[in-house]
């Protein structure tokens, strides 16, 4: 009975054949080739990156054909056909794991993207301030420093100097109510809801 | 036959016209080394030679070096036309280490010596670089389009390889008109030069080796 490696070199060598074959210009023995290959790349892709779906399996098997056939000047007929068309598939296997790799750094993956008038997602920033009267009763209960720094740096959106020029205390002195004043009142609305 | 793959191979069988086989990559280092030789003999001619060449030639040092660093671009030349052919045996990539380690072995040596008899020599000497470029361009020239008719596997790895064997090549060539000889002044201005050059030529490999320029998506 004949070995597995027996069948493997027999059928390496009809592979080179056919490639030599080919490199001549025969285009039929070109097509038998790739045809006899495609089913042996696929293999060999699945079972060393079984991680990949079937599309990014196809598209590296795909790429192989179409570099193999680019360098098909690169085969020496005297040499065995597998490990030259092997070792062009394990180089555009690094370079399909590469692309994988740089297109999942750059990309969002989404299911759906939110719709602008039914989405949830959309209408965040509409709801995101709460109740305005609840926000307006709280800031009326803020001592006066407070209120007025939160009026001035959030409110009004002035700079720590701006707000400094306009209400006379210094820089340090508004940070302090600013940061008083967002406590108090988050407490005060805590309260509230 | 009726999926993607299945037109492809179509495709492709219909483009099988027939093409020139690239020769084992012994045969084409030696068919570099035919083309580059005239080159650097006539740019060494124009120069001119050393008056005194044929004595240092006798000299085991001079000639050792000059020896090994003509060894070191044949060896990267080899490696470099093995690397882009798929399916070889990888260690001849690293041949060129044995002659490039006598090189600079050899040149370390000679420092060694000349710090002993306090001979040590030191100063700037820029124009090792230029002369070595000079020398090495048609080289370079040759290996880039040689080493395109192969497969990019190592595009980083064969250009390293390729310009390694022309700055070796021009710095031999260099070494025949070039009168500063002090060892340490050849191992820093001329095979730093010869590793600059080296290096640029390494990274500019992906650019001028690429899939992309046969064809095929990156």
């Amino acid at each position: 009975m004949e070995s597995l490696k027996d069948q493997a070199n027999d059928r390496g060598q009809r592979l080179g054949d056919l490639m030599a074959a080919a490199q001549d210009g025969d285009a039929a023995a070109y097509a038998t080739l790739l045809a006899e290959l495609l089913p042996l790349l696929r293999v060999a892709v699945r079972r060393q990156r079984s991680f990949l779906q079937a599309a990014d399996i196809e598209d590296i098997v795909q790429e192989t054909l179409i570099s193999l056939h680019a360098v098909r000047a690169t085969y020496d007929p005297t040499r065995p056909f597998l490990p030259w068309a092997a070792a062009i598939l394990r180089h555009r296997m690094a370079d399909g794991a590469r692309k994988y790799a740089r297109r999942a750094a750059n990309e969002v993956a989404v299911e759906f993207l939110p719709e602008t008038f039914d989405g949830d997602a959309a209408n965040m920033l509409g709801e995101s301030y709460g109740d305005p009267e609840a926000l307006r009763q709280g800031m009326a209960r803020l001592p006066e420093g407070q209120r007025q720094a939160i009026e001035m740096l959030k409110l009004k959106e002035m700079s720590l100097k701006e707000a400094s020029a306009a209400s006379g205390q210094s820089v340090g002195a508004l940070k302090v109510a600013v940061h008083r004043g967002v406590k108090a009142l988050r407490a005060l609305m805590g309260d509230r809801s | 036959m009726t999926g993607p793959a299945d037109d492809l191979i179509r495709r492709l069988a219909a483009d099988a016209a027939p093409v020139r086989r690239l020769p084992p990559p012994l045969r084409r280092m030696l068919w570099w080394a035919l083309l580059c030789a005239p080159y650097v003999a006539v740019t060494v001619w124009i120069m001119p030679p050393l008056p005194d060449l044929a004595d240092k030639l006798t000299r085991m040092q001079f000639a050792m070096q000059q020896g090994a660093a003509l060894l070191t671009a044949i060896a990267a030349a080899y490696a470099a036309f093995v690397a882009v052919v798929p399916g070889r045996a990888r260690w001849p990539l690293l041949l060129p280490l044995l002659p490039l380690a006598v090189w600079l072995g050899s040149l370390g040596k000679g420092c060694l010596d000349e710090w002993r008899l306090g001979l040590t020599a030191w100063y700037l000497d820029l124009e090792c670089l230029p002369k070595i470029v000079y020398i090495g361009l048609l080289p370079a020239i040759v290996m880039v389009i040689m080493l395109q008719r192969g497969a990019p596997l190592w595009p980083r790895a064969s250009m390293l390889l390729g310009g390694l064997a022309a700055a070796a090549l021009g710095n031999f060539g260099l070494r025949l008109f070039h009168p500063h000889d002090a060892s340490l002044m050849v191992l820093v201005w001329q095979v730093g030069s010869v590793a600059l050059l080296t290096l640029i030529a390494g990274w500019a490999g992906p650019r001028l080796l690429s899939w992309q320029a046969k064809g095929v998506s990156p």
